[in-house]
């Protein structure tokens, strides 16, 4: 099948339109009079776009993720699942009728708060996390993937209204992922309107924060020996040395050695491999997981923003929030492998001489 | 064929038993250091935890974190047995510290004439490594992508000299290298 059938199939599958909430089916301008002289200029797909979707799916949509209580009306969940780009579609098509409401600065609020949730407990959760993987665990967390794959789960995919853009020299193609990951930022938004922050956070902690991530297979180094040397003497513990713990077969087709990493007398970390170098360098990204993966319990887990109040009332006085108290503060990454200006040549500045030397000219 | 017997002192008399390989003895794999047995305090019952020997996994808490760095380092002791070390260099003494003179000669020395002056040979004359050479004495940036080109080019003439069988066993272990 080619491209262009699969899109037209795939496109065809998901614009099912319900007929029980429309005035008029088939509509008036799909009714071709072949003895009035008007050219026809219906096209049945981009009307099934336009068509909004039937009340009863957004209210079973509202129910069905539990918050019927922040999405109280049709109105609302329909205002969620618009997209900003569908407004210039319906302006084309529709244009006596107002311009439907959209999620855009709902989305915008909803991705500054799912940013804030996720990185605090992140931080929380990881204290001795590198910048760079703190990024990424963020994005693997709330990112626009995660976020796309969330609202298909939520089942949000036939409510969603967008029109597809191609790539502009002004900006870049608008693709169905970006569309739809804007319906659960709205919907943060709106619970943190409606609600609380707190709720906010529950709401972004039971959808996002509970997936399970895999954080070791993120952590990938250019020279892990050279970062394990930078990290170690951070600690101020011994130089590290490596030893070979166990091996054999070293002059058959298959051997098998095994390396540690020593500080003095304690292990830092181990790895295997077929050859002495790559058991060297797997003991030396194990003995920075072990340090980077350390993770809080989760009966000691606190996040800064429990502390803000729950209840509307006076915010110089403090309120009932639970006690909070400070994790540890990792230890602050090397500079090597962190994802600070160490790639970044800033323009040569010019030296004394040269600034007199200007001077000189222009006082001449 | 029976040979005839010419001297009888060619025939030994001792230590006769045709050499043979003892049979391959392997020790049980689970009993090692990680061995668990309890006896539990409210039954008459033995709670025995013998795990398959397999690599320590990096995931820890905070309160008994995996890596020792997070741990006040253990006491040294000298007379302590620890496995060998990787490579035969590593057992060389650490060089003492150089004196600014002496840095200052080296950094003269490889700036003026770096061809003449290599990271080898200087690194002999001091008595230091070719690495801190290439610390301390570090070229300015364009001199060092010179360099890099006219290392590249010589290198690029002799990998066109390779034949396909060649080449194709260095791109297996460069591939390889990636999945470490």
């Amino acid at each position: 099948m080619g491209h262009v059938s699969k899109r037209l199939y795939s496109s065809a599958s998901k614009l099912t339109v319900s007929t029980s909430q429309l005035k008029q089916f088939p509509p008036k301008e799909a009714i071709l009079r072949p003895d009035s002289g008007k050219p026809n200029f219906f096209d049945p797909e981009s009307w099934a776009t336009l068509q909004p979707p039937p009340t009863s799916a957004l209210t079973a949509f509202a129910h069905r993720i539990g918050l019927s209580n922040v999405l109280s009306s049709a109105d609302v969940v329909r205002r969620a699942c618009t997209h900003k780009s569908f407004v210039n579609l319906h302006a084309k098509y529709y244009p006596s009728s107002p311009t439907p409401p959209t999620n855009a600065n709902l989305a915008t609020l909803g991705n500054a708060l799912m940013g804030l949730f996720a990185s605090e407990h992140l931080h929380a959760a990881y204290p001795h996390l590198p910048t760079r993987v703190l990024k990424a665990a963020v994005s693997a967390h709330v990112g626009p993937l995660t976020c796309a794959s969330v609202a298909q789960e939520m089942g949000a995919v036939p409510l969603l209204r967008w029109h597809r853009q191609p790539t502009t020299p002004m900006s870049p193609a608008l693709l169905h992922s970006d569309a739809l990951a804007s319906i659960p930022r709205a919907i943060t938004a709106l619970v943190y309107q409606e609600i609380s922050l707190q709720s906010a956070r529950r709401f972004v902690q039971s959808f996002f924060l509970s997936r399970q991530v895999d954080l070791r297979s993120m952590i990938k180094f250019r020279d892990p020996k050279r970062a394990l040397i930078e990290t170690v003497e951070k600690f101020g513990h011994e130089r590290p040395k490596s030893r070979l713990l166990k091996e054999t077969g070293r002059y058959s087709n298959s051997p098998v050695f095994v390396v540690g990493i020593f500080s003095g007398q304690d292990k830092l970390g181990e790895g295997f491999g077929s050859s002495l170098k790559m058991a060297e360098y797997r003991a030396a990204e194990d003995s920075l997981h072990r340090l980077y993966l350390t993770r809080t319990p989760n009966h000691l887990l606190q996040v800064p923003s429990s502390t803000f109040p729950s209840k509307q009332g006076n915010i110089f006085k403090a309120g009932s929030e639970a006690p909070y108290t400070p994790g540890v503060l990792g230890e602050a990454e090397i500079l090597y492998a962190s994802s600070g200006r160490s790639n970044i040549v800033a323009p040569k500045r010019p030296t004394l001489e040269e600034i007199e030397a200007r001077r000189e000219r222009l006082d001449v | 064929m029976l040979k005839p017997r010419l001297s009888v002192w060619f025939i030994r008399g001792y230590a006769t038993r045709i050499a043979e390989k003892p049979p391959a003895r392997f020790p049980d794999p689970l009993n090692h250091s990680n061995v668990v047995i309890k006896t539990l305090k409210d039954e008459n019952l033995t709670f025995i935890h013998r795990p398959p020997s397999t690599a320590p996994s990096p995931h820890s808490t905070t309160l008994a974190p995996a890596s020792a760095l997070l741990k006040s380092p253990t006491p040294s002791n000298k007379r302590a047995p620890m496995p060998p070390l990787l490579r035969p260099s590593a057992y060389n003494a650490v060089p003492s510290r150089m004196s600014d003179k002496d840095m200052e000669q080296l950094r003269k020395l490889r700036l003026s004439n770096p061809e003449k002056y290599s990271r080898a040979k200087l690194a002999k004359l001091f008595k230091c490594t070719p690495n801190f050479v290439s610390k301390v004495a570090a070229l300015p940036r364009p001199q060092r992508k010179e360099f890099a080109r006219k290392m590249e080019a010589e290198h690029e003439t002799v990998r066109e000299q390779w034949g396909e069988k060649k080449a194709t066993f260095v791109a297996i272990k460069q591939k390889r290298r990636e999945f470490w």
